[in-house]
């Protein structure tokens, strides 16, 4: 049989035929299924880590009819939820979303119950009232309970920064250190006799800590764009200070590379959020005592925290609220803090002793000291649900700047108009 | 992979029968079996392949985030696809790491054939050898190719160091990403290769290589002079696959440098891209309009392969 | 004759030498799997086995249910392998021996399918499956898997070259039925070739990462290769602990190609290229 062109092309236009004929009969279009699941069971999704486990094994034992199914979800855990809902199958009763999702998802409020209609009034003045407004749509509906905050704090090793010649006791770092710039001078300090100490972790990581201090992003509440204004480009340039000081570390916290450094000392500070004590406290064996905490310089931000949602899926909403409102109370909140460093999003919690411990990891400090203020004091900003999408842009450029692959003000006209054209992508003005 | 299609369709057997009337008939009632055992792959493709493609044609041309309603947008996905810099970077990244993947891994099968065809002992132990990096878990090595890349751990960065060379940031930089990444494909890819033109060369008359050596050809001579007239059409198959394989690369950067390509983006690829759009961002519509634009891409590249391998054949 | 001889010697090393090349990673990952995550990270390194692996075995056991996966993914492999050397071989089969009209046109349609990424269709094909109501079930990975062009184009091309038209011919003659013909001539003749093509969709399957990544909503039932990247996302990662699962990951792909390799061998060289 001869090929040619000719005949693979009437063979691919009968395929193409035959399949319009499939196509058109079947008629398959999925639509979106609101299914109740069934009232056996009820499925409760969270990422690892996400939920402390001693509140997860009293919540389940709490509640025995139904009963409770968790199961952790790994990998990108807002791709396995809209693709899930997508798929109109498996969907939990009761599912976690992360902070930086929140936003994102409230333009699928209809796929949530709006935990007024369940009872949350009474209960939602224990939050911080920036957490809430978080998962309350324009129109008032609240689809979410606070799990966690993430206010930031500077986490640091006294041994390296005493033997580089900076302050060691937190107090007298709280006070040297107030400012980016009082950090990158103590980072140039630091770098003199101790080369390989690089104050900043990675300065694109930081970018986002920066950002999270003002009151205003990328998009404004009445949908323009704003993310080629001052305020983001203030951010900016003290990240690309630290890049220019040669201060800059290049390692992403979570990487192999953080890891390690965290422990070898090459990693001497992180600033993050409460939760990040966690990862910080997995990766490292050698410096167990030899970290501390102090106030983020610049002020406080949030980074991360999440809530507990339900979905419209839920066999019996009553119930699932019951379980979150029990899960989330400021006890088990404390709870939870004491078990994998969970920082409670409700302020009375703070007072509670699990949260007044002191920590031999930080050397006998009490985080909560530096944690509590913090948390106080985070600035409200409006998060649009294109936020993370837009701000994408500005990170990855900022990288080329890290690499040296781009200036500054290159990285940043072409971060300017990538942003905006997924803006416009998004619906933003 | 063409060449090989050429077959005549002399070989196919007529059902045999007594009487051409009588076979006739018995042809008829023969049929159906024949159909039915094609035809899974034709159902199969039918609802798993072909259809999602149609629909992927209707959704380039909605907007739909994969929850709320679908709308008809008309061609508005595709005049932001033309506008977006990053699927003209994906686009170019794709180019480049087929080319610093394929050319390479061409090239060393091709003498590691050479080579492997003169010796005499140990052969099989060889190829089973070459061939085992294909045969393994595809994440578990980008993870591994992703800690030997690492800059301050890795073991290249170790051997630069030992060398006295500075260490390089490799997957923090844009070049650096694409070498990690085409090193992994490489080392996947050339033992496949190999034993591809291995075949290829074994098919090869003898004599050929005789009359050469009688004319006094030495090897280097003999080499461009018989194999690679000799190999082309295997040299053609092989380049078609990795063509293919080639722009399906997700495993390797996705693993590496993550969902956003690393540094500069270096290593978002099409379907990377692609990924991203449909799965991480939603945007399943402007996601179907990169699938098609590809796949245009695809058709077009293919019809060339396909000009340049027909030309040289009537030449012949 | 000394220079002859010099001659097989160089080669030999260059050829032993590509092949430690490609030896290095497993040595390498072997290694790292069973030390502890700060020997890894140590300079220069360290370049000999460490007594860490138990550890790490049960770090990895203990962050992902690690045996369940790779239950789903031994499942999803096999069967696909058993499904496509069946369905591929018999279509290959027909397509070889037998003519019936609207069979070059088949044929064609078959190579055309080839060109097709299916990858870029995911999107409705996710849609596909939803309302199949597959979504999250291993019956999304293996159906559509079931049988593909390119197995069907290269056994087609084994049995045209292998199996003697007087050979299908006498077994009709005997009396043999289409199917026993198939199951009596053709298969056992096929062997290496089917050895090749099993493999070959073996590893595939077991290697396959983004489909699963996306239709696999339900946690509890993941490939091994999403549980994989899952070990390696997750926030302060033990290092020795991923490379420890990446290795327990290769292990059966390399035992099954083991099993099979001279057979496999042998039948990626008598294969579609000779045609």
């Amino acid at each position: 049989m001869e090929l040619s062109r000719r005949t693979l092309l009437a063979g691919g236009f009968a395929a193409v035929l035959g399949g319009t004929v499939v196509g058109c009969s079947s008629g398959m279009d999925a639509g979106s299924t609101t299914k109740k699941n069934a009232a056996t069971e009820l499925t409760l999704w969270c990422w690892p880590g996400g939920l402390g486990k001693s509140v997860l094994d009293d919540t389940v034992a709490y509640f025995p009819d139904p009963k409770i199914k968790y199961s952790e979800v790994g990998g990108d855990f807002k791709q396995k939820l809209i693709t899930t809902f997508n798929g109109g199958t498996s969907i939990p009763d009761i599912t976690g979303i992360k902070g930086e999702d929140i936003a994102s998802m409230l333009p699928q409020a209809e796929r949530f119950v709006d935990l007024r209609t369940v009872g949350a009034d009474a209960i939602l003045g224990d939050y911080v009232e920036w957490k809430v407004k978080q998962a309350t749509t324009l129109d008032g509906k609240v689809i979410g309970l606070p799990i966690d905050i993430g206010p930031t704090a500077l986490y640091y090793r006294e041994d390296v920064f005493t033997k580089g010649g900076l302050p060691g006791d937190p107090a007298a770092v709280a006070e040297q250190l107030k400012t980016w710039d009082d950090l990158f001078a103590a980072g140039v300090e630091l770098k003199k006799s101790n080369p390989k100490a690089l104050i900043v972790w990675d300065a694109t990581d930081l970018y986002d800590i920066v950002v999270g201090q003002g009151t205003e992003r990328y998009v404004s509440k009445d949908n323009t764009f704003i993310g080629d204004q001052d305020h983001i480009r203030k951010a900016w340039d003290t990240v690309v200070k630290a890049m220019t000081l040669k201060i800059d570390g290049k390692t992403a916290s979570g990487s192999p590379d953080w890891n390690a450094g965290l422990d070898q000392g090459t990693v001497p500070a992180h600033v993050g959020a409460a939760w990040v004590a966690l990862d910080i406290k997995s990766a490292v064996k050698s410096s167990v005592g030899e970290w501390r905490l102090a106030p983020t310089p610049g002020g406080p931000a949030n980074f991360g925290g999440s809530f507990l949602t339900i979905t419209k899926n839920a066999a019996d909403p009553a119930k699932a609220f019951e379980v979150i409102k029990y899960m989330l109370t400021p006890d088990n909140q404390a709870k939870a803090f004491a078990d994998a460093q969970i920082f409670p999003a409700t302020p009375s919690a703070y007072d509670k002793p699990q949260l007044k411990v002191a920590d031999p990891f930080f050397g006998g400090q009490v985080p909560i000291e530096i944690f509590g203020p913090a948390a106080e004091a985070i600035p409200v900003a409006y998060e649009a649900p294109s936020d993370v999408a837009v701000a994408q842009p500005f990170k990855d450029e900022l990288k080329t700047v890290q690499s040296g692959a781009k200036t500054s003000d290159a990285a940043w006209s072409a971060a300017v108009s990538k942003a905006k054209s997924i803006a416009k992508r998004q619906g933003v003005q | 992979m063409t060449g090989t299609a050429t077959a005549p369709a002399a070989t196919a057997v007529p059902l045999t029968g007594p009487s051409s009337g009588q076979r006739h008939r018995r042809r008829v009632r023969s049929y159906w079996r024949f159909y039915l055992a094609l035809s899974p792959f034709y159902v199969l493709f039918a609802v798993f392949g072909l259809y999602p493609m149609l629909s992927t044609i209707v959704l380039a041309f909605q907007r739909w985030d994969g929850l709320g309603a679908r709308r008809f947008t008309g061609l508005e996905n595709f005049r932001f696809l033309i506008e977006d810099p990053t699927f003209w970077l994906a686009l170019t990244n794709t180019v480049v790491l087929f080319l610093m993947s394929t050319v390479p891994t061409l090239v060393i099968a091709l003498v590691l054939a050479v080579m492997l065809q003169s010796a005499v002992r140990f052969t099989s132990v060889y190829r089973i050898g070459y061939f085992i990096p294909n045969v393994t878990s595809l994440v578990a090595m980008a993870i591994f190719f992703g800690s030997v890349f690492s800059t301050n751990f890795g073991l290249v960065n170790a051997m630069l160091r030992s060398l006295g060379i500075p260490e390089q940031d490799w997957l923090g930089q844009p070049w650096g990403i694409k070498i990690a990444i085409s090193t992994m494909i490489v080392w996947q890819w050339v033992g496949y290769n190999t034993l591809i033109y291995l075949a290829g060369l074994q098919a090869i008359p003898r004599d050929q290589y005789e009359a050469a050596k009688v004319d006094g050809a030495g090897t280097v001579r003999t080499f461009f002079s018989i194999t690679l007239p000799q190999l082309r059409p295997v040299i053609l198959f092989t380049v078609v696959i990795s063509t293919i394989g080639g722009l399906q690369t997700f495993t390797e950067p996705q693993v590496m440098v993550g969902n956003s390509g690393g540094t500069g983006q270096s290593g978002m690829t099409v379907v990377l891209f692609f990924y991203r759009a449909a799965f991480l961002d939603n945007d399943y519509g402007y996601a179907a309009a990169i699938a098609l634009s590809i796949f245009a891409l695809v058709l077009l590249f293919t019809a060339i392969n396909w000009r340049i391998f027909r030309g040289r054949g009537e030449d012949r | 004759m000394t220079r002859y001889r010099l001659r097989g010697v160089a080669l030999h090393v260059a050829l032993v030498g590509a092949l430690l090349v490609f030896m290095f990673p497993f040595a390498w990952t072997i290694i790292m799997a069973s030390n502890s995550t700060a020997d890894i990270y140590r300079f220069p390194p360290k370049f000999s086995f460490g007594s860490q692996f138990d550890d790490n075995v049960r770090h990895v056991l203990a962050n992902v249910a690690f045996f369940q996966s790779m239950l789903n993914t031994a499942v999803v492999a096999v069967s696909t392998t058993l499904l496509v050397l069946f369905f591929d071989s018999l279509a290959a089969f027909t397509f070889a021996k037998f003519r019936f009209p609207g069979r070059n046109a088949l044929f064609v349609v078959l190579l055309a399918t080839m060109l097709l990424p299916a990858q870029l269709a995911a999107v409705p094909q996710f849609q596909t499956m939803a309302l199949l109501g597959w979504v999250g079930s291993l019956k999304a990975l293996i159906v559509p898997g079931a049988a593909n062009a390119f197995g069907i184009f290269w056994m087609r091309q084994y049995f045209q070259n292998s199996i003697h038209d007087e050979l299908v011919e006498a077994a009709t003659l005997d009396g043999c039925g289409f199917l026993r013909t198939y199951w009596h001539v053709a298969l056992p003749s096929a062997r290496p070739a089917l050895a090749f093509l099993g493999i070959f969709t073996f590893v595939a399957s077991w290697n396959d990462y983004m489909w699963p990544l996306i239709v696999l909503t339900n946690p509890d039932h993941l490939t091994l290769q999403v549980a994989l990247s899952t070990l390696n996302r997750s926030h302060g990662v033990d290092y020795s602990m991923v490379m420890t699962g990446a290795l327990m990951a290769m292990v059966p792909l390399v035992i099954v190609f083991g099993i099979f390799a001279r057979q496999f061998i042998k039948g990626s060289t008598e294969g579609a290229i000779r045609g």
